[in-house]
């Protein structure tokens, strides 16, 4: 047992030359580490300001930093053994940052921290260097298990290539902790508590000046990145100025973005679970943020070089299926969409991007009502044939149709389940006799002329129908109209029908059965909207729910969204495909979806299966078990 | 005297058949106004296509020929046309309305200070003549109302050429004056796409394939069906993906967009990828044995039934029908 | 090369088609307009022809003031400047008439190259370029899907029936009328949009082009057709139902 005789580790006696000496050293790291770190910081504040950035509201900028920051919430919950591996040596950071000034004041003589004194002041020396000892312990073991994690177990996302430069990194955090524990076991004035402390030492002010450029980068940005964040998921800024189409060249990269691209970690969770990256194709979300950096580097904000080219390209950033999964995954707070959707601004608002079938789609909604290039006249008829009453301003609801509801003879099953489920309810709503795209396809891929049309036009319709309320059966529109029209007006209120529903289940058959239904969280409704309890109540009142190992949060996208259903043939695997095997290996008979767009995806892609289950929209799982004179 | 000329045109040697129907046109007009009716012909050697019109019905058959008519011209037949026209005035002067007519008849129009009414589906009294608008959402009626030639073009199968009588017209020559450098267009000669490029965009006439052919085996039912139409082969996207057929033939979202004359589906059930690439076909016909496929909402013409039993029954229907 | 590129405004193929108090045309109020599609394909060449040769590529359309919002899309994609010619009444003027007051919009011009879609989506008359090319004594050729600047002159690729093509030599000034189909369109982007602002748009009323002459041709009533497309289904035996479709397809559908 060791004891407080000595002042643990802190030698008294240092002679005035290893006090000069001390003080050199501290200076050169210092200095070292901000003449790497300055550049930076001026690439950042020299990026340009971010339009529509407000601090406010406070509070939750406050909270995000509590919870994501300081009690690692999202690094712990979405990897949890190496989370928390990785939030030991972050608190280990921290309880040592008292230590370690401390330290370096004992160094020139100036000692705080004094374990041997009397009265408070040595209860509390005595009682932080204990603390402190106890998370220098922790974090020495959770470093070696990422150590062994890296350099042994070597999972994919974190690169083919080794980093040795990881690896020097945690020798000197391990030196770090040992060479404080090792104290402990010294006396005071003895040669080995000297060696112990110039090891503690030069550990420190070696690693000081490795962070500005290496990873470790984030240790000092990230905190700030996560305060600082554009606020709502997937939060696409508004364009400045007249001269402003979205990420085009370096004078285009915001201070934000620029502060993102610095505060990567490179932990690869982004690429781990992007529906791109897993079935073959070029996007690698942790690339385009660690491609801006390089690009910052090399160039640096303010420049008219155009930002694809060589360090990102055109063909990644067109792949992104925005399902924001790498968004969401993200632990220092890096917001991939805005970036990914900026890139895909700045090529498409300036006719860089050359794409067969997106040019089709921006044609066809250029001049047409819907995504997929049909009369909206057939809207019509179907609307006749199903009797829909139309929406005359004296109706509660305004069950809206979109692009697959209108057109799509799948999408157009699910919209009449639907209306059987409020007819059945006895809700009042009425279809509008004409709407238009929501601009969600346009809007992901960039088209802000093309959105800005739609949701303009869209707007006016519900204007003049004097639409207060609306329902919908396809997320995308949803997340469109209540988020992205806010650019151009004021939306009504709007709900996805798994809502809807699931605020009157009890009002609905309950006919819970043994069949096994796997629900696919849709992007849009999960992550997008936090919606995943809602639509999980509506399958357990039809049948039995079954999970899918990717489930909620962590849905694995049916490959469908930012435009791409619109853009032709994927490279690769097919992301549905993917997924629909996932879901079919659940042994579920059904496969619940709450989605058009996934619901279309899957057709084919579980077609293609062994012993494809049944597809039904919740709608549908609902509608099914309504009284028969319910069906008109 | 004033007359009816019903200009026709040659195709594979022999005079086309929306040539005689546009004679049946000047037909019904002459009847309507009692003027005599006149068939004629251009070219640079028009002796076998005038005896063919001859043997029809009509009053004389004017041979307009010049060996710079040897391959077709709008500067060619407009010249020649105008000066025919010129010499022997018409009241009424009608046309099929193919590609050739649609090339030069305005201009010979313009060239006597009248315009066409072309691609006229009906002729009623008056006489009135009725087109159709707005990509046959709307008909209308359109009048002549000039002093000059009127000029008409009909369009293909309005008319029926079978109920042309037989008859022995005298048949005169009548020799415009050309110069060679009049003409400033140079011909080539008519090619085809490639027939190792698959170009699904520019068929008339497309059998597809889907789903219901359960079968790389049970192609050759189709391709049948396809070789008596004379159409293209093309599939829907799971029979791609099986690689029964290239992935150059699939029509929908991720293959090509088609808009033939004809689009036959057979055992296509219609999902939106599908229809999103074949929708403004001009006919749109669905072999199917769900009735409640998506596919009929949008066909034309529909069988429901065993495409097993349908397809070959159709081919053949086809082959004795050509 | 300087060309100029004639373009219509037509109503939009979605709108709902109600015929007006006069029956000689359909109710225009609330109705939305876009460009003709073959005018969008001539308007595509002929910014292909420019980004290839350089040059100078003009937009030209004639109607009322509605017309400037296609007139603005067309100088977006990448026009040069526009020509707008004021017209009201180009209802009550046949195709010469028409044809008459582009001609003189554009002879002061001087272009070497005309081009014009094959024909409207709205009277799809198809005659507005070959009557341009006789009023303005040039060479033309219609249904054009690829075009090809020589030396001397144009190659271009004509599309005939029933999937045969052939190339045709001509000189300049030339007028092409275009066939849709043969090139991708390009869209309109933001940064276009923000630049049309700033491009020359002239206005020329049709008054000043000239006298309007009495038509040769009268559109006189229209009407809806008395059968709507729908679904017929062929019943009977398969051979039954097989010669139906045959005989349909014939006589009916006129494609066989």
């Amino acid at each position: 047992m060791f004891s407080f005789h000595a002042t643990l580790a802190e030698p008294q006696h240092f002679s005035l030359l290893e006090k000069l000496l001390f003080a050199a050293l501290v200076i050169a790291s210092a200095g070292l580490f901000f003449q790497r770190f300055d550049p930076i910081l001026r690439k950042i504040l020299k990026s340009k300001n971010d339009p529509g950035f407000h601090l406010a509201p406070l509070g939750r900028r406050i909270w995000e930093f509590f919870s994501e920051v300081l009690l690692q919430s999202k690094v712990i919950a979405q990897r949890p053994l190496p989370g928390v591996a990785h939030a030991f040596v972050f608190w280990g950071f921290l309880a040592f940052a008292l230590v370690t000034l401390n330290h370096a004041a004992v160094g020139l003589g100036v000692g705080f921290l004094d374990p041997t004194g009397q009265g408070f002041s040595g209860w509390f020396g005595r009682f932080y260097f204990y603390f402190a000892a106890a998370f220098a312990l922790t974090c020495a073991v959770s470093i070696v298990g990422l150590f062994i994690r890296r350099f042994f177990v070597r999972p994919r996302w974190l690169g083919e290539k080794l980093s040795y430069e990881s690896g020097f990194i945690a020798f000197l955090i391990f030196a770090l902790m040992v060479t404080y524990l090792g104290a402990f076991f010294t006396t005071d004035a003895s040669p080995t508590a000297r060696a112990l402390w110039w090891l503690h030492t030069l550990s420190l002010l070696i690693f000081l000046p490795l962070i500005p450029h290496t990873k470790h980068l984030h240790l000092v940005l990230s905190p700030v990145t996560v305060f600082l964040s554009r606020g709502e998921f997937s939060d696409i800024p508004p364009l400045a100025n007249d001269d402003d189409f979205g990420l085009v060249a370096g004078q285009d990269l915001t201070k934000i973005v620029s502060l993102q691209a610095y505060s990567c970690v490179e932990c690869g969770r982004c690429t781990e679970h992007c529906p791109a990256n897993n079935t073959g194709k070029v996007l690698n979300p942790k690339e385009i943020i660690l491609g801006l950096r390089s690009y910052l580097n090399d160039i640096g904000p303010a420049t008219e070089e155009p930002l694809l080219g060589k360090y990102n390209s055109q063909e990644a950033v067109f792949q992104c299926t925005t399902c924001g999964a790498c968004e969401f995954q993200c632990p220092v707070g890096i917001e991939h969409l805005p970036i990914i959707i900026g890139l895909r601004r700045g090529a498409v608002n300036t006719g860089a991007w050359e794409d067969d079938y997106g040019g089709k789609l921006f044609n066809q909604l250029e001049r047409g009502s819907n995504a997929l290039g049909i009369s909206a006249l057939e809207r019509d008829k179907f609307i006749q044939k199903e009797a829909f009453p139309v929406f005359d301003g004296t109706q509660e609801y305004c069950l809206w149709l979109g692009c697959m509801g209108g057109y799509d003879p799948k999408g157009r099953e699910i919209i009449s389940a639907f209306a059987r489920v409020m007819n059945h309810l006895g809700t009042s709503y009425g279809v509008l006799k004409k709407e238009k795209c929501t601009g969600d396809p346009v809007r992901r891929l960039g088209n802000d002329l093309v959105f800005q049309q739609l949701a303009e036009a869209n707007l006016e319709i519900l204007a003049q129908n004097n639409v207060k309320k609306i329902v919908a059966i396809c997320p995308h529109c949803v997340r469109t109209i209540q988020e992205d029209w806010k650019a151009y007006g004021t939306p009504p209120e709007i709900e996805h029908h798994s809502e809807f529903m699931a605020r009157f289940a009890h009002l609905l058959p309950q006919k819970p059965s043994d069949e096994k239904i796997v629900y696919h969280d849709p992007c849009y409704l999960g992550r997008y909207r936090n919606v995943y309890d809602e639509p999980r109540q509506l399958v357990q009142i039809t049948g039995t729910l079954v999970e899918a190992p990717r489930n909620k949060e962590r849905s694995f996208c049916c490959g469908a969204g930012g435009g791409l259903a619109f853009l032709g043939e994927e490279s690769g695997e097919r992301v549905s495909h993917v997924r629909a095997q996932e879901l079919v290996a659940t042994g579920a008979t059904t496969v619940g979806t709450a989605c058009p767009f996934c619901n279309t995806m899957f057709r084919d892609a579980l077609a293609a299966t062994d012993t494809p289950p049944q597809l039904l929209d919740i709608a549908q799982l609902i509608a099914r078990n309504l009284p028969a004179h319910n069906s008109q | 005297m004033s007359a009816i000329f019903v200009i026709l045109e040659e195709n594979g040697g022999h005079i086309s058949r929306i040539s005689w129907e546009a004679l049946a046109a000047g037909t019904a007009l002459a009847e309507q106004t009692s003027l005599p009716l006149h068939a004629v012909v251009i070219g640079s050697s028009t002796e076998a296509l005038a005896a063919e019109a001859a043997a029809k019905q009509v009053a004389a058959v004017i041979r307009i020929e010049h060996a710079l008519l040897n391959a077709y011209t709008p500067d060619g037949w407009t010249s020649a046309l105008h000066q025919f026209l010129t010499a022997n005035p018409a009241t009424y002067v009608i046309f099929p309305h193919t590609y050739q007519v649609r090339d030069y008849a305005p201009a010979l129009a313009a060239r006597m200070n009248q315009v066409l009414i072309g691609d006229v589906t009906g002729i009623a009294a008056g006489p009135v003549f009725t087109r159709q608008l707005l990509q046959g959402r709307l008909n209308g009626s359109y009048k002549h109302a000039s002093d000059g030639p009127c000029f008409v073009s009909v369009q293909a199968g309005a008319f029926r050429a079978d109920a042309l009588a037989v008859g022995s017209a005298s048949v005169t020559t009548f020799a415009p004056t050309i110069e060679p450098s009049q003409i400033r267009t140079k011909p080539g000669a008519p090619f085809r796409a490639s027939a190792q490029t698959v170009d699904l965009s520019s068929a008339p006439l497309i059998v597809s394939v889907g789903r219901g052919i359960k079968e790389a085996d049970n192609l050759p039912l189709v391709q049948d069906l396809a070789a008596a139409l004379g159409a293209e082969l093309a599939a829907s996207r799971p029979i791609c993906d099986n690689g029964w057929l290239p992935m150059e033939r699939q029509v929908g979202s991720s293959g090509q967009t088609v808009a033939p004359k004809l689009y036959l589906a057979v055992g296509i059930s219609g999902a939106i990828q599908h229809l999103v690439g074949m929708k403004a076909s001009q006919c749109i016909v669905a072999i199917n044995k769900d009735p409640d496929a998506p596919i009929f909402e949008v066909a034309d013409y529909g069988i429901v039934g065993d495409l097993f039993e349908v397809v070959p029954a159709l081919t053949e229907a086809i082959k004795s029908a050509k | 090369m300087k060309i100029v590129v004639a373009i219509k405004q037509v109503p939009d193929r979605d709108a709902p088609v109600r015929i007006d108090a006069s029956g000689k045309w359909i109710e225009e109020s609330g109705l939305q307009f876009a460009m003709n599609e073959p005018d969008a394909y001539a308007l595509e060449e002929a910014l292909r022809l420019k980004e290839a040769q350089g040059g100078e590529v003009i937009v030209l359309s004639a109607g009322p003031e509605r017309v400037g919002t296609t007139i603005r899309e067309a100088l977006a994609k990448g026009a040069d400047r526009a020509i707008h010619i004021t017209a009201d009444d180009l209802g009550t003027r046949d195709a010469l008439g028409v044809a008459k007051l582009i001609a003189e919009a554009i002879k002061p011009e001087s272009p070497d190259l005309i081009l014009t879609g094959l024909q409207s989506e709205d009277l799809g008359l198809g005659q507005t370029g070959v009557i341009l090319a006789e009023l303005l004594n040039l060479p033309h050729a219609s249904l054009i899907l690829h075009v090809e600047a020589t030396g001397t002159g144009l190659k271009v690729k004509r599309e005939l029936e029933a999937g045969w093509f052939q190339e045709i030599e001509l000189p300049t000034p030339a007028v092409l009328t275009i066939q849709s189909g043969g090139n991708k369109l390009r869209y309109a982007t933001l940064m276009g949009i923000k630049k049309a602002k700033t491009k020359e748009f002239r206005a020329v009323s049709a008054a000043d082009l000239g006298q309007s002459s009495a038509p040769t041709v009268t559109l006189g009533q229209i009407a809806l057709p008395s059968k709507q497309r729908s679904t017929q289904i062929l019943s009977g035996s398969a051979k039954e139902a097989a010669a139906a479709l045959v005989e349909k397809l014939k006589f009916e559908a006129r494609i066989i």
